[in-house]
């Protein structure tokens, strides 16, 4: 007899509380870890709070009354989404426990981000009655509903795919990604039932590229030392999880509270490559226990979070949306693009300032792990102090990282 | 109030404007060798536009005799005159200073209040109309000393100021309506249709009319003895195309530029938009004589787009 058995039904249902209990605990750990901080401000708690209320749209949706837009990468333009009146949601997960979820059903070298962002979304509503646009980035991105589908047969599609063409200096390529946009506006008016106006695009352009402000200014007391990058971290996550404006409004009151300057000028360096998520700042905590500061980096969940700084004295509706389109392709660092040159140059240009590079790899990720080494060898003829680390979301090899760092610590000279 | 280059440059224009179209009246006179459209069909301007100059050096004044002499050593005297300045200024002239330029950009403002989309700034039309401006400079060169030398009739001396919408248009700002009355009667029938076709052009696309202005070019050909330069750091560029966006010529090479370091191109106007809308650090410079001016800043650039 198997009456003792569960039914299947609550085995799933109870693997789900454990699964979020899970999370929740890590997310727990990581605040526990901030907030416990000496160098915590008053003006981090809003984003403290932003991060403890539950990485979720439901929870912005909540915290704004806008509906959500939920999003990945950084190529579909935030300004027509919030022009049509929603607000867009990037989804991310630095979970260790989501990873895990389903180490099980997938090729084994598959990158811990997506992942974690998979596990996320097998158990969570979070993609469910809003809309989910998908820019075509990596092989990762492109898969994910794949791999999602694989595991979760009722598993929500993207509404909306925004094909991103991977040559971007050419003009067939910038045609063709402009078109996307326009469909993209498209789809965007249908779903809110409202058309964008030039106005309403001009209100958004505004709103972000006064974020965009806040953010650059942040960006410069980061470069003089005056925020640990664990902090910039934490402050650049939470910018999907509220309304532009607040967020920016909260940057703008923590500037002025920033110490003025903060410690040597020596062993500065600049961190490049995969993103990194919280509640995963493993890395990070790492870096500074070997008293290395990173006063620069070059993340899509960092520096990189949204592009801004969008020119657009144009005013018509059509040369708005096109302004953003360019800024959004030609301008973007990401390296899954085939002339990828731009970005390589940007990253030696602005490595100069710095005492070395610290190059991170998530396994799996093959964009920036193709780059490492070819940026690498060109730092080295720099003669620049450069480091590539790859890891995941464990923790197991947390010695070894700490063993490595504290040996480039060494290299960067002053002891 | 903190001082931008866009207010410096709109200051600037409307100082020069003042000073060129009224000055006379207070006594101003910049002479003869302005290198902008000052036109000295504006009574009580304040300084004259070279062009017309040009027309009379190369017409010989009309007169083969003012080869000697003092009618020599002054249009010589002009010629220099006209070369320093634009030696110290280069296409400043045409993106700070301008009265002409000013004009078009109030129609630019119209339009853009009005939300209507810029035409005609399409990178391969604008690469089909950059000869011309050398074109209409070749004409300028050319029909005058055929005046001179009895070939055409004496109307064609000022070949360019007759087809010129300047003539038409900033007179009106004297606003002496016997003297615009007179003045029109004396008109080329092509000048109306000329003016007619540049007003709509000014209204639809960013200064419509120096894409095919003469005195650009001969800015342009100068540019060996310019101070201005406007240098790309390529390294810094991100290729986010703000630049091109923000240029009202919609020159796209200082975008896609990826390797030279000097980015003036023929039709550029020093305005320097381009450098106040690049996000990138350093990426575009405007130098006065290996003296930066100003150079792009993340933070600048961040200020510059806060507002609708
Ligand atoms: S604005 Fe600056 S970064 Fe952007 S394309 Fe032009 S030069 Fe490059």
């Amino acid at each position: 007899m198997t009456t003792q058995n569960t039914p299947a039904p609550d085995r799933v249902a109870d693997r789900k509380r454990r699964n979020a209990a899970r999370i929740a605990g890590e997310v727990e750990r990581e605040l526990q870890s901030l907030r416990g901080r000496e160098d915590r401000l008053a003006g981090y708690d809003y984003f403290l709070d932003l991060l403890a209320g539950g990485i979720h749209p439901g929870a912005v949706e909540r915290r704004t009354g806008m509906p959500a837009l939920n999003l990945l990468c950084i190529q579909a333009p935030l300004e027509l989404i919030h022009a049509a009146g929603f607000l867009p949601f990037k989804i991310f997960s630095g979970s260790h426990a989501a990873d895990a979820l389903n180490a099980g059903g997938l090729p084994a070298l598959t990158c811990p981000l997506l992942r974690s962002v998979q596990g996320l979304l097998q158990f969570e509503d979070s993609l469910a009655r809003r809309p989910w646009v998908l820019p075509t980035t990596c092989d990762w991105i492109v898969k994910l509903p794949e791999m999602l589908r694989s595991t979760c047969p009722d598993a929500k599609m993207p509404d909306h795919w925004l094909e991103l063409p991977h040559l971007k200096e050419t003009d067939a390529g910038r045609e063709h990604w402009r078109d996307e946009v326009f469909r993209l506006k498209k789809f965007l008016e249908n779903a809110s039932g409202r058309r964008i106006g030039r106005k309403d695009l001009a209100r958004s352009i505004a709103t972000y590229s006064r974020a965009w402000e806040a953010l650059s200014r942040l960006e410069a007391r980061r470069q003089a030392g005056a925020i640990p990058f664990v902090w910039f971290l934490a402050l650049a996550n939470t910018f999907f999880l509220d309304a532009p404006e607040r967020w920016t409004a909260s940057v703008d009151a923590l500037i002025p509270t920033l110490p003025d300057n903060a410690g040597r000028k020596e062993g500065r360096i600049f961190f490049a490559g995969s993103p990194v998520y919280f509640p995963n700042f493993k890395l990070p905590r790492l870096i500074e226990e070997a008293g290395i500061a990173v006063t620069g980096d070059d993340l899509c969940s960092s520096g990189r979070i949204f592009p801004g700084g969008v020119s657009a004295d144009a005013a018509s509706e059509h040369e708005l949306v096109a302004a953003l389109a360019q800024r959004y392709h030609q301008g973007c660092l990401c390296p899954v693009f085939a002339d990828n040159d731009r970005r390589v140059h940007n990253i030696l240009a602005v490595a100069g300032n710095f005492s070395g590079v610290l190059f991170h790899v998530l396994k799996g990720c093959h964009p920036y792990d193709l780059e490492s080494h070819s940026l690498e060898n060109a730092l080295k003829r720099q003669g620049l102090k450069f480091i590539r680390l790859e890891t995941d979301y464990t923790a197991e090899d947390s010695r070894n990282l700490l063993t490595r760092l504290e040996a480039f610590r060494q290299t960067l000279g002053e002891a | 109030m903190v001082i931008t280059v866009r207010r410096l440059r709109t200051t600037a224009q409307y100082v020069s404007f003042i000073v060129l179209m009224y000055g006379g009246r207070f006594g101003v006179n910049l002479g003869s060798a302005v290198p902008c459209f000052a036109c000295p069909f504006v009574r009580g301007c304040g300084g004259q536009c070279y062009l017309l100059g040009v027309q009379g050096v190369l017409g010989f004044g009309m007169n083969l005799e003012s080869l000697t002499g003092a009618p020599l050593f002054s249009a010589l005297g002009w010629v220099a005159v006209f070369i320093i300045l634009t030696a110290l200024l280069g296409k400043i002239w045409c993106g700070w200073v301008c009265p002409f330029g000013l004009v078009q950009d109030w129609f630019s403002l119209l339009r853009r209040k009005l939300g209507v989309r810029e035409r005609m700034a399409s990178e391969k039309t604008l690469r089909l109309l950059s000869p011309a401006k050398y074109i209409l400079l070749g004409y300028i060169a050319v029909l005058p000393p055929l005046v001179t030398v009895g070939l055409l009739p004496s109307s064609f001396y000022l070949p360019f100021c007759n087809i010129c919408p300047g003539k038409a248009l900033l007179p009106l700002f004297t606003l002496d309506g016997e003297y615009v009355a007179v003045l029109y009667s004396t008109f080329w029938t092509a000048l109306p249709a000329v003016t007619a076709i540049t007003l709509v052009g000014m209204f639809f696309k960013d200064r419509f009319f120096c894409v095919f202005c003469p005195m650009l070019a001969l800015i342009h050909l100068l540019k060996p003895v310019t101070a201005i330069r406007l240098l790309k750091d390529n390294d810094s560029c991100v290729g986010c195309g703000n630049c091109t966006r923000a240029c009202p010529m919609g020159i796209s090479g200082v975008s896609r530029e990826r390797e030279r370091f000097d980015v003036q191109f023929d039709s550029c106007l020093d305005c320097a938009r381009c450098a106040e809308s690049c996000p990138s650090d350093g990426a575009l410079r405007l130098n006065w004589h290996r003296r930066t001016l100003f150079s792009s800043s993340r933070l600048y650039a961040s200020r510059r787009f806060r507002k609708p």
